[in-house]
């Protein structure tokens, strides 16, 4: 979290500086099945986010190491290509990305029915191609419609989203300039059938009450985007309004 | 889909969704029960059948049962066995022993080398990564010619037909050698040119199964082809 | 992962060439289906998508800048960089970028710089002290076969729609990038024994070597590969250059049109 109260984040009107509610969340689009050579592939545009995730498997674990005799490794991989932000990022691991991967694929472990595929290992490939705030939580649910276009049996889909403080006011889904110069930031996974969270991340300064609100928030907001996620399965596999 | 339907009306469901009560139920494939609920773990078709509740999937890897006629690919050769790739998450034995051959150890590789293609099938599931086949059997054999095709394993009913009806008028309008494994190959052989519409024909499969289209494509082109 | 080649799909390709057919029923120098997008990514300073077939490929243009190197104080500079990320097909691991990543990045990155199209003393701002360095680098989605001309073709295309974003650098307004050609590439492959334009992926796994070849807009050579085992005749090359020359003007023409809108 950047500066505190040097760079106006509200208007007069009390809407935020792109025209949104302190409640409205950026537009979501989902589409299944866009990558051919994967077992199962989503990509999300979240506000100007873009994020695409492929999954493979499940395939025997390799190395032997991760290997588990009793269930399946989920072998996560979040990535921002060398073109998604402003500066150009130098391509290959770092300790953000590597950080994200093992958090989300902890996350998807608590969904995905693991203990049906003893010693396996399923592939998750998180690529993303733009980047405005928010890019862990498209890539997550990217990853949770990929999983489920893949055939993967899960208890449940995971709902990526954040809410955040700028100026002193508890809002929904930040963005670039609010995510660089706000107060707060608390990415969650939600689980929309149970309202379990199964990711939780958070930066900054929040009150007791600032994050209950902003749980609040990100509930909400998890069930639109799940009728979203929802709708992109049955679009790929009922053949939509044609 | 015709099997098990009740009702005209299909459901498509995806994984998290609650289907209904469990009371009196019991939970199939593709379903869990959690406290008094159905919950759907994939997407897919909700089925009902004598009170089993189950999702047929329409995307789903493929796990190999005992019993199950496979088209399975050498990748590895020893002085005794085979292992073979199997279309599934680990690699499938062949002993020496239930070769259809007499095999000297250490001359396995006379009869089948890296990358043959074979029918072969499952004796024995211990765990999922420890399978042997066998090809001993009528008609497990080294597949010598045509061509391996895949689709997935969820639409293999489809390709068949009932009691291997849509098979049938598949082999008689392509007019190729066709067996459909139970691990999502299909193996195929005709002349080029038939061997090119049956690709035509399973790739449609592949790309359209889920909305029941395959069945007009394959009457459309035994009105064409029936027409020469 | 070394990918397991069936000998029936070997079997199959040598039929199907002597026959004079191919496995999805197109002429030995067809093309598959071939769509162009470009402007396509946010915070990306030219970009392009290309789906070719079943393969997904993404090429962004990033700016940066920098201090020239001493022997070229006048001189900016191009890069193009490639990643086969474990995203795009089952048969690429994670880990550092293995030799085929960086061979499909430099084989393209030749073709671009060799024709020319970039004149490197115009990406000088001040000389000896600021210059551009620009900066293609390719993300290969899902690999069906073909992924050289499909990025060589997003990464000509990302760049001859590239805007330079001198006002965010303080350096003076932002104006487009000046490109003087469009290098494009045709990628061969033996399949059955006999060269096939653009292949696919059945090809690629039961096939031999392959040959890519990069023409700028007056149909020279700029950049040549021979890729994996296998050797070809004086008279083989002497075919498919002529099959590549008229493959490029087509696909130069549609990059043509699509900066017109």
């Amino acid at each position: 979290m950047g500066g505190y109260g040097d760079v106006k984040l509200l208007r007069e009107d009390g809407k935020r500086l792109d025209g949104r509610a302190i409640d409205e969340m950026r537009p979501v689009t989902i589409e299944a099945g866009v990558l051919p050579a994967a077992d199962g592939s989503a990509m999300v545009t979240h506000g100007l986010n873009v994020a695409v995730a492929a999954v493979y498997g499940p395939m025997e674990a390799h190395p032997r190491k991760i290997q588990r005799q009793d269930r399946a490794v989920i072998d996560v991989r979040y990535n921002m290509a060398p073109f998604s932000t402003g500066d150009r990022i130098r391509p290959g691991f770092n300790r953000r990305s590597r950080e994200i991967s093992k958090v989300t694929a902890e996350s998807l472990e608590s969904v995905v029915l693991v203990e049906r595929y003893p010693r396996s290992k399923i592939r998750v490939e998180i690529e993303i191609l733009a980047a405005e705030a928010g890019t862990r939580c498209a890539g997550i649910t990217a990853a949770s419609v990929a999983l489920a276009d893949a055939g993967i049996p899960m208890r449940d889909m995971i709902v990526g989203v954040a809410s955040g403080k700028i100026e002193d006011t508890v809002v929904l889904d930040l963005d670039k300039a609010e995510d660089n110069y706000g107060q707060a930031d608390l990415p969650v996974g939600i689980l929309p059938n149970t309202g379990e969270i199964a990711f939780l991340q958070m930066d900054g300064d929040l009150s007791v009450e600032e994050y209950n609100l902003a749980m609040e928030y990100n509930h909400k907001a998890a069930k639109e985007i799940h009728e979203v996620m929802v709708d992109a399965l049955k679009r790929r596999y009922e053949g939509g309004e044609a | 889909m015709s099997k098990g339907q009740v009702g005209a009306e299909q459901r498509l469901v995806t994984p998290g969704m609650v289907v209904g009560p469990s009371s009196g139920k019991r939970a199939g494939s593709g379903m869990i029960a959690e406290k008094i609920e159905f919950i759907a773990t994939r997407v897919g078709w909700l089925h009902e059948q004598n009170n089993v509740v189950s999702v047929s999937p329409i995307n789903s890897a493929y796990m190999p049962r005992s019993g199950d006629l496979i088209v399975g690919f050498v990748a590895e050769v020893r002085n005794n066995l085979w292992f073979f790739d199997v279309n599934g998450p680990f690699q499938a034995l062949l002993p020496m022993s239930l070769a259809p051959w007499k095999v000297e150890f250490g001359s396995t590789r006379k009869h089948l080398g890296i990358g043959d293609a074979a029918l072969a099938r499952i004796q024995e599931v211990d765990e999922p990564h420890n399978m042997v086949l066998t090809m001993k059997g009528v008609g497990l054999r080294r597949l010598n010619e045509g061509a391996v095709l895949s689709i997935p394993v969820n639409l293999i009913d489809t390709l068949r037909g009932d009691n291997n009806s849509m098979v049938s008028r598949i082999r008689d309008v392509t007019d190729c050698r066709i067996i459909v494994g139970d691990n999502g190959r299909v193996w195929v052989h005709g002349s080029s040119d038939d061997m090119r519409v049956a690709r035509e024909l399973i790739q449609t499969l592949n790309q359209e199964g889920h909305k029941n289209t395959f069945e007009s494509a394959v009457k459309a082109l035994e009105n064409e082809r029936g027409e020469h | 992962m070394v990918e397991l080649v069936p000998s029936l799909l070997r079997q199959e390709l040598n039929r199907l060439a002597a026959e004079g057919q191919r496995i999805d029923g197109r002429g030995h120098f067809d093309v598959r289906d071939v769509h162009l997008e470009v402007d396509c990514l946010y915070n990306a300073e030219g970009s392009a998508k290309v789906v070719w077939g079943d393969t997904i490929i993404y090429a962004g243009v990033k700016f940066e800048i920098r201090t020239p190197w001493p022997d070229r104080p006048a001189q900016g500079s191009l890069m193009c960089g490639a990643e086969l990320r474990p995203v795009a097909h089952r048969k690429y691991e994670p880990g550092p970028p293995s030799p085929e990543s960086i061979e499909l990045g430099r084989v393209v990155d030749r073709g671009i710089r060799e024709s020319g199209c970039i004149d490197m003393g115009e990406l000088c701002i001040v000389p000896g002290e600021k210059v551009w360095g620009v900066m293609i680098d390719i993300h290969v989605l899902s690999d069906g076969g073909n992924i050289f001309d499909a990025a060589g073709l997003a990464a000509i295309a990302a760049l001859r729609t590239a805007v330079v974003p001198a006002e965010r650098f303080d350096v003076g307004e932002d104006h487009t990038l000046k490109v003087n050609g469009t290098p494009i590439m045709a990628s061969f492959k033996r399949a059955g024994g006999r060269f096939v334009y653009d292949p696919r992926e059945e090809e690629e796994l039961g096939g031999d070597e392959r040959i890519h070849i990069t023409l700028g807009d007056e149909g020279h050579l700029h950049s040549l590969q021979k890729g994996l085992k296998g050797v070809f005749t004086p008279e083989e090359f002497a075919e498919i250059l002529a099959v590549a020359e008229q493959k490029c003007s087509e696909l130069r023409k549609m990059v043509a049109e699509k900066e017109g809108n």
